[in-house]
Formats: C-alpha cells, structure tokens, sequence
C-alpha cells in the first residue's frame, strides 16, 4: 500500500509551519512509521536546522532533480529516529529550479516505500506554494490565532479546494495562549475554526520549550514533559485515525497557578 | 499576561535547577554555534562536505609540525564587516622538533617521488662539499637550542589560534 502525502502549509511565514513538520514527522516515526520529511523552500531552507541535521547535508532536492545524485542518496537520516529521513532544499538556489511536475514525482516514488511522505512548504501562494501541493493529497493549514495568519490562511484553504488532488484539508491551530483567551484578548479555537470551517487536527499551546527544542534541534515531541509536545504527539494520533481529545488548556498546570487558583476559590467563598 | 507567564517559568526554573543545570552548554549558546556555522557555509557557498575534506587537509598540513588533539579541532567563521575570518583553533600537545619534521617531509618525499628525493640528496651532497659544512649536525645543534618543551610546555595544552581572511562578495 502507498504511504500518505500531506503537504504541511499555511500562507503566512512564521506561523509555525516548519515546526510543525518537523514535530509531526518526528512524532509519526516514534510510532514506528517511515516517514520522509521534504523542506521545498529553496533559498530560505530551515528545517535542517530543527532536526539538529545542518551538517549531515550532501545532496538536495536540486541535486536528485538535475541528476546529480540518486533520490536515495539525498535523504539523510534522523539522529535518534532512523524511521525519519530529512530531503533538504537547495540554499542556493530560487523557487524556480524546481516544477510541480518534478515535485510530484519525488513524492510519488518516495510513498512507494515510505508510510508518510511530509511536505513542508514555503510562505506565500506562487510557485513554491504550488510545488509543494503538487504531489500531495492532503492538507494541514497552520495558523495562528492572529488575523493576519487566518486571513491568509482562508485564501490557501480556498486554493487547497480547487485542487482536485487534495482531499482532505484540516487546521492546525498554533501558539494559542488560553491565559489570553481566558480574558478575552484572543480568538478562542471554536471561533478561529468556525471561521475557516475545516475541521481541527491540533491545538498547539504557546511553549518556551519550542524555543529551547529549537536552539538544539531536537524537536519538541521528544521532550516528553513539555505540553507542546503532548499537543503534537495527539496531533499525530489523530493522523493515523485515533480519536483523541484536545488538550484542556484552561487547567491550571503551574504550582502559581495552582495557588492562584486556591486563593481564587478562597475569595469565592468569603 | 505575558508578563504572568514570564513570571511563572521564571518561579518555574527555581523548581527545576538540576535538570537546567545537568543539561550542560545552555541552549541559547548550542542555538549560537549552531547559527554561525549555518551562516558561514551559507554566505561562503561551503558545504559541510568541503568543510570537512579542509579540516582533514588542515590536520595532515599542522600534523607534520605539531602534536596536537585532533578530536578537539574547532573550525569556526568569524564575520568581521564584509570580511569572513576563519578561525582555526587546536589544542597543541607539543611541537615537533626539526628530527621528526624532516623525517615525516623525508617519508612524504619518497612516497611521492623517489626519484626527486634521490636528486635533492644529491644537491645537499654537492653543497656540503663546497661549502666544507656538515648541515645534519648543524641542524642537531639547532634543535638543542630550542628544544620542544621550551616551545610548547610540557603537557599543557596550547590553543594556537590562526587566521586566514578571505574576501566575501555579498
């Protein structure tokens, strides 16, 4: 049976695209998948860096594209997860040294031999955009709960709906602070899912440790504290068709917001 | 409430000291390292692999004049204005006295060419005798006067620090 291909996008830059990949990618080989993870923003390459691979990097997606190398040879293999290989983008070279037709068949051979083929695409909606589409079947959109990132992210769910070829299409909501949500001084997850009406693949809660993961290039899903990797790692649960309940991100985690919340219920009472 | 989740991870970290501090390098400055060696291959166009195949070719150049810990090799790029500097910095065991230089050059020579090692000896030979000088002791003597220890220590480690500067066109 062909693996799955899943385009991993979202309009806006710096939403979280490339983490999320990364963490996914990471998440579903824990669980034993091969997985493929393809980074087609040529130029502005980065997924690498999250992986902690930057140095193990031969060959690119160029270099299997012009021939110069056997696909095989260009994937480079996780540290810790030989389940997960990376395909990097060239550095320098532009959108341009690749076409969606060429993109396509990487894909395609790639699912032949592999459970998940994870494409993480380049901001914005030209070429690089449609390049990274071409070879997949099904979407995750990645938005914040900002008005620029949902904006943006409806215009890609519209052009994710005249593609005949994807068909599936779910949101993942990213750095979502509840504290704010709580006092109202951010859209709630329903209201930013009611908007873009697709349905909701995961809920990733705002986290320093992505900070820290990222410093290292160990992606957050192996830290098996941090909350944002447990959002992750349901994430991809619910990938491979479980059913899991999102995170309840209104309790209280902290001991100051334990005691908060003590003192909260205190006052309640007098 | 950003500055309540500033001060919760910081009341937070007060309960996990051990588990920061057992994690060595901190992560900001892994993130650093990490950084400027991403930047430098990607402003100079070097790829890990012509990074590597110099630092191999770095250690067989320094080897023939120093002992030194190769495990330990830092390779690192410096931005300096529009100027990258490279910075090479080992750790050095000892120095090599002019002996064991020569006869590391000497087994180079003949792997590379006998022929030309047999020419060469005979040149020194016709030097020695027209200049009635014996160079080899000469040279024995000239080790004595500096011998390694006083160059580099005794087991201390030395950081030599080189710079090559290269011209970067942005």
């Amino acid at each position: 049976m062909a693996g799955r291909v899943i385009v991993i996008t979202s309009g806006k830059g710096g939403v979280g695209k490339t983490t999320t990949s990364a963490n996914i990618g990471t998440a579903l080989a824990k669980e034993g998948y091969k997985v493929v993870l393809i980074d087609t923003d040529l130029g502005l390459r980065n997924l690498d860096l999250l992986l902690g691979l930057e140095n193990r990097i031969v060959y690119t997606i160029v270099d299997v594209i012009e021939e110069r190398c056997k696909l095989k040879q260009a994937l480079v293999k996780d540290k810790k997860n030989p389940n997960l290989q990376l395909l990097a983008a060239a550095q320098t070279r532009d959108k341009s040294a690749v076409n969606a037709e060429q993109l396509k068949e990487i894909c395609d051979t790639l699912k032949e031999k592999n459970d998940f083929v994870l494409v993480d695409c380049p901001a914005g909606i030209e070429q690089g955009f449609q390049n990274a589409v071409a070879g997949a079947s099904e979407a995750i959109v990645v938005t914040t709960p900002e008005m620029s990132a949902i904006r943006d992210a409806d215009r890609i769910i519209g052009l994710l709906n005249a593609k005949e070829e994807i068909e599936s299409t779910k949101l993942l909501l990213n750095r979502v602070r509840p504290n704010l949500i709580k006092n109202k001084e951010m859209m709630s997850v329903d209201e930013v899912a009611e908007i873009l009406e697709i349905p909701l693949v995961g809920i990733i809660p705002e986290d320093t440790g992505i900070i820290t993961s990222t410093n290292k290039g160990d992606p957050i899903v192996n830290d098996d504290k941090a909350l944002a990797g447990q959002a992750y790692r349901n994430v991809a649960q619910r990938i491979l068709g479980e059913e899991v309940a999102f995170l309840d991100l209104d309790e209280p985690k902290g001991i100051v917001a334990k005691i908060k919340n003590v003192f909260a219920k205190l006052r309640e009472k007098v | 409430m950003g500055l309540f989740t500033d001060f919760y991870n910081t009341v937070a970290k007060f309960f996990r000291p051990q588990e920061e501090h057992t994690e060595g390098e901190p992560s900001k400055s892994v993130a650093t390292n990490r950084l400027k060696l991403v930047l430098m291959q990607d402003r100079t166009n070097l790829t890990p692999k012509v990074l590597e195949q110099m630092r191999g070719e770095m250690i067989e150049l320094l080897s023939k004049y120093l002992e030194m810990d190769k495990d330990m090799l830092e390779l690192n790029f410096e931005q300096e204005g529009d100027q990258v500097a490279l910075m090479l910095s080992i750790p050095v065991i000892r120095a090599k006295d002019e002996e064991e230089i020569e006869a590391a050059k000497n087994s180079v020579e003949e792997d590379n060419d006998e022929n030309i090692e047999e020419d060469e000896a005979d040149e020194e030979a016709e030097i020695e005798d027209s200049s009635e000088e014996e160079p080899m002791p000469k040279k024995r003597h000239s080790k004595k006067v500096t011998p390694p220890e006083d160059v580099a220590g005794n087991d201390e480690e030395h950081h030599e620090e080189q710079e090559v500067f290269e011209n970067v066109e942005s």
